[in-house]
């Protein structure tokens, strides 16, 4: 039935105020007597800040304050799922990635605070980097993190674990059977890369406390307003209703606005000065500090029948997780349970591994884990099509999902199963023949 | 130092220092807030204006190289509470999301419609290579240039 | 010499965050005396067109124009909670609690007509925001008024839903489970692209999208997301890459770091499969980020068909390509 509003192209309720310029993202908001803050980072990716050297930071014509860990040193650890990520690196407290933050610097003006945060000194005992996956689980490597225990205690023997933040599993049906039953086996190796998500609009924001209500208000872009709340709170020790966080205009996001940016830093600032304080991170500093798509290495081995029929699908699945859990310990895990597509496979094994290094933590973005799962099963698809000299849409089609059919974690899908009816409806739209017309 | 412009035709008086960027001068002295900051580099056309009727990028100008000079910005091209028919194509066709790049494409769409009233896909992509837009995969961009330039055509015969 | 080649990709995406994780979309919808129907969420719009979805959907199930619609509440302390404007799930479960609270307020519009009609619900007409009883259409009284008459009670037209669908946690050393997602969304992709085997560059031609969206509440928006993510899947299968080496990013910039322009699209040309068969509102499912996902493998075997060659990293920059070109030649 034809409906009157929904299936229509309504014009976005919020777009006259976009095209005007009248949108006020969170660096457009104004607030009078404002004082600008900046973040003093991390100067290597693994060290212990065994010092901090503020004074000829404070000389800066326009500094109003600097503060430390030294002045809060009660801040919880922060994250979206796993609490591990410190507000402020203390002395004698170890940075883990170039995003660290050392120092808050508050001043009149941008310029100051800028001027300011490159004269703070710093003494620092640097520690190996860990960049590569692969030697964050050797048996030898050093632990980033000494407090994080979550792997499970039936991981392999061959892996390292202090640096696993989180395993996975997958067992479906009897992968051997699976195996002996294909006439062809096809094993690849798959790699992604970091992506930065890039929204146009860089992290930004205002805070201001009010020191009768005792209540302090955030104005910055978040995907969760009410997570964003809680995590500000529990981190600062404050009640959740005295954290309002107050949503503006979002530029973009697809998963990086996921995390903390600004907030605490900011929160922590307007609470210090009792001034409202402004905080908009540089493109550099957003594609340094905040999160990453995960660089995935995937190992997929795949069995399939002569008329082309799939058997069994293992996967190894090697995540760079960065130096903070951020979302890493679901995204992974995530790309493993999609391991298949969605094509029919009685048999399937898999592991995952989300492992800290010393990079810019990996986080949410658009496909969380799946995407760069997808690049390696349907680039297996094709592979094994060309080989057994079948049509990759009919190889596709053949092995396609179908009501009833059960995913790799087992799950029945009982309705909405369209994978087919969008291999037809691509085939027609495309005048796909099979192979291309050179 | 003071500085002398006319900004969405008004006359401005600011005091600027030596390295006050345009777009901080807008932005900042001028409360012009629809010309945006992606990078602060010149590459992401976010912070587009037309100085003297010449596209720029407002973060690689100096605000004292604007002494003496006309800008327009996003602000300036909406009439009487009637939106200028560029800013109503990126509605209609659904060109805007998460609308950041919105104010610099509109800009440097409107050079090109006001230099060629019939464009071309490749025209307007030429025109547009320097506005970055994460969220739309610009097809409905160009959609956009398409109609307004067709309808400003039609408004104008 | 320009070579061209066509890759499939066929995706699947379970969205919402699924494995037994507690995932809530509180909504509350109220009609005001002062023409005004404030729709209360704490959804995030990231560009996507939430809030526009949102409106159509309480629009369509409170039979009003949709410019009566007034999102509110975009604040910890003036909404509940929605859940996060990630892992596809707003159109499903905000959607659902925006129907699901509409609805409610829907039957209220019935009960508290039928006592100012004195009448009974099947000879109430309520539609384009007003009610009139069968026999007299003249007679008609608007929801604002309504409202009016109702806040002089003391209480108020409004409406509040909460949409919870349950999942269940994953086996943990098998990963099995009854349901793990709540739903899944579906898409194939058919990409057309040209290689230059002397300098390595591809460039993309067209891109064919099947997508699997249950219903579209707003097609234009759908196909603003199509094309939107898949661009972004080009920069993955093409461009982008921040290197880090040691813990240092090499390309902290846009300068460096290449993301598509609008010079780099190609042709799009998208269907919409609407089976209206999934449980979300009007039968609608979630499509953000499946829109990305298909388009790095479907890139990567369009380059395989075009010069036999398989790149397994990403991107697929032109000097994987001449090197792997020059590979295939020994």
């Amino acid at each position: 039935m034809t409906k009157k509003y929904v299936g229509q192209n309504i014009s976005k309720v919020d777009a006259k105020a976009k095209v005007t310029g009248k949108a006020d993202y969170p660096q457009d908001l104004k607030f009078d007597n404002y004082l600008n803050v900046k973040i003093k980072r991390a100067p290597y990716p693994h060290a212990i800040l065994k010092s901090i050297d503020l004074k000829q930071a404070k000389k800066v014509d326009g500094v109003v304050d600097i503060i430390t860990g030294q002045d809060y040193p009660d801040l919880n650890k922060f994250g979206l799922i796993i609490k591990d990520q410190p507000v402020l690196i203390g002395i004698g407290e170890k940075m883990r990635f170039l995003g660290d933050a050392l120092a808050i610097v508050i001043a009149e003006s941008e310029e100051a605070a800028f001027k300011a945060r490159d004269k703070i000194s710093l003494e620092i005992e640097k520690l190996k980097v860990i960049s590569d996956p692969f030697n964050a689980i050797k048996k030898d490597a050093p632990a980033i993190h000494d407090d994080i225990e979550l792997c499970t205690d039936y991981i392999s023997q061959d892996i390292g674990k202090q640096n696993i933040l989180v395993d996975h599993y997958l067992k479906k049906g009897d992968i051997n059977k699976g195996f002996k039953e294909a006439d062809l086996i096809v094993e690849n190796t798959y790699q992604t890369q970091h992506i930065d998500q890039l929204p146009l609009q860089n992290e930004a924001g205002y805070a201001v406390y009010d020191q009768y209500t005792e209540i302090l208000k955030i104005w910055a872009a978040s995907q969760w307003l009410h997570d964003t709340q809680a995590d500000v709170a529990q981190a600062l020790n404050l009640n959740k209703d005295k954290v309002r966080i107050i949503q503006t205009a979002i530029g973009g996001a697809f998963g990086k606005k996921e995390d903390i940016s600004v907030h605490l830093h900011l929160a922590l600032a307007a609470m210090h000065t009792k001034r409202p304080v402004k905080l908009v991170y540089t493109r550099e500093e957003s594609m340094i500090s905040q999160s990453k798509r995960h660089p995935l290495t995937i190992k997929a081995k795949t069995g399939v029948t002569e008329d082309g029929y799939l058997t069994a699908w293992q996967v190894e699945v090697f995540g760079d997780t960065g130096a903070y859990a951020s979302s890493g310990p679901a995204v992974v895990h995530k790309g493993m349970y999609h391991c298949t597509g969605p094509y029919n496979v009685a048999n399937v094994k898999g592991v995952s591994y989300a492992i800290y290094t010393n990079n810019t933590y990996g986080g949410a973005m658009r496909g969380f884990g799946t995407t760069q799962m997808a690049f390696a099963y349907e680039s297996q698809i094709d592979i094994i099509a060309d080989k057994l000299g079948m049509d990759p849409a009919q190889f596709r089609y053949q092995n396609a999902y179908d009501t009833n059919s059960t995913t790799p974690n087992g799950q029945r899908l009982s309705k909405s199963v369209n994978t087919k009816r969008t291999i037809e409806e691509a085939v027609k739209l495309s005048n796909w023949k099979g192979e291309s017309e050179k | 130092m003071e500085i002398k412009l006319t900004v969405n035709n008004e006359k401005r008086k600011v005091n600027v220092k030596p390295h006050t960027r345009l777009i901080d001068l807008l932005r900042e002295d001028l409360g012009l807030t629809g010309t945006k900051e992606g990078c602060g580099k010149g590459e992401c056309g976010a912070c587009t204006v037309l100085m003297d009727n010449k596209v720029v990028t407002s973060c690689l100008v100096l605000a004292v190289q604007a002494d003496g000079s006309e800008i327009l910005t996003i602000e300036g091209l909406e009439t009487k509470d009637k939106l200028h028919p560029i800013q109503q194509a990126f509605i209609d066709t659904g060109a805007v999301q998460c609308g950041y790049c919105i104010p610099g494409m509109i800009i440097s769409s409107k050079k090109l419609i006001d230099q060629n009233l019939n464009p071309s896909d490749d025209q307007i992509k030429r025109a547009l290579s320097g506005n970055i837009c994460r969220c739309t995969g610009y097809v409905k961009i160009v959609d956009a240039v398409k109609q307004a330039a067709h309808e400003i055509k039609s408004g104008v015969k | 010499m320009k070579k061209k080649g066509r890759g499939m990709a066929t995706i699947m995406f379970g969205f919402g965050y699924g494995e037994g994780f507690p995932d809530h979309s509180i909504a509350e919808v109220e009609i005001t005396p002062d023409n005004i129907i404030k729709l209360r969420t704490a959804g995030a719009d990231v560009g996507q067109g939430f809030l526009t979805t949102m409106t159509q959907i309480a629009a369509e199930v409170l039979k009003i124009d949709p410019s009566y619609i007034e999102i509110v509440g975009q604040d910890t302390h003036q909404s509940k909670n929605s859940g996060s404007t990630s892992a596809t799930r707003q159109t499903f479960f905000s959607g659902n609690a925006v129907r699901e609270a509409s609805e409610e307020l829907m039957g209220k519009l019935y009960h508290y007509g039928s006592l100012h009609f004195n009448s009974n619900h099947p000879e109430l007409t309520v539609n384009n925001g007003e009610i009139y009883h069968c026999e007299n259409k003249e007679d008609k009284i608007t929801y604002f008024e309504l409202a009016d008459n109702i806040k002089k009670r003391g209480e108020s037209l409004s409406a509040e839903a909460s949409f919870f669908p349950k999942t269940y946690a994953p086996d943990k050393k098998t990963g099995q489970t009854e349901k793990n997602y709540v739903a899944y969304t579906f898409m194939t992709q058919v990409i057309d692209l040209k290689i230059d085997t002397d300098t390595g560059l591809i460039e993309v031609l067209n891109v064919y999208t099947a997508l699997d969206v249950g219903k579209a509440i707003n097609p234009i928006n759908v196909e603003g997301q199509i094309e939107g993510g898949t661009v972004q899947g080009l920069g993955m299968a093409l461009t982008e890459d921040q290197v880090i080496k040691d813990g240092i990013t090499l390309n902290p910039d846009m300068t460096n770091y290449l993301v598509p322009s609008i010079k780099d699209i190609p042709n799009f040309e998208s269907i919409l499969i609407e089976n209206e068969d999934s449980d979300g509102p009007f039968g609608a499912k979630g499509v953000g980020e499946p829109t990305l996902i298909a388009a790095s493998p479907a890139v990567a075997n369009a380059v395989y068909d075009a010069i036999g060659v398989r790149i397994k990293q990403l991107p697929i920059t032109p000097e994987k390509i001449l090197k792997a070109l020059e590979e295939s030649h020994k």
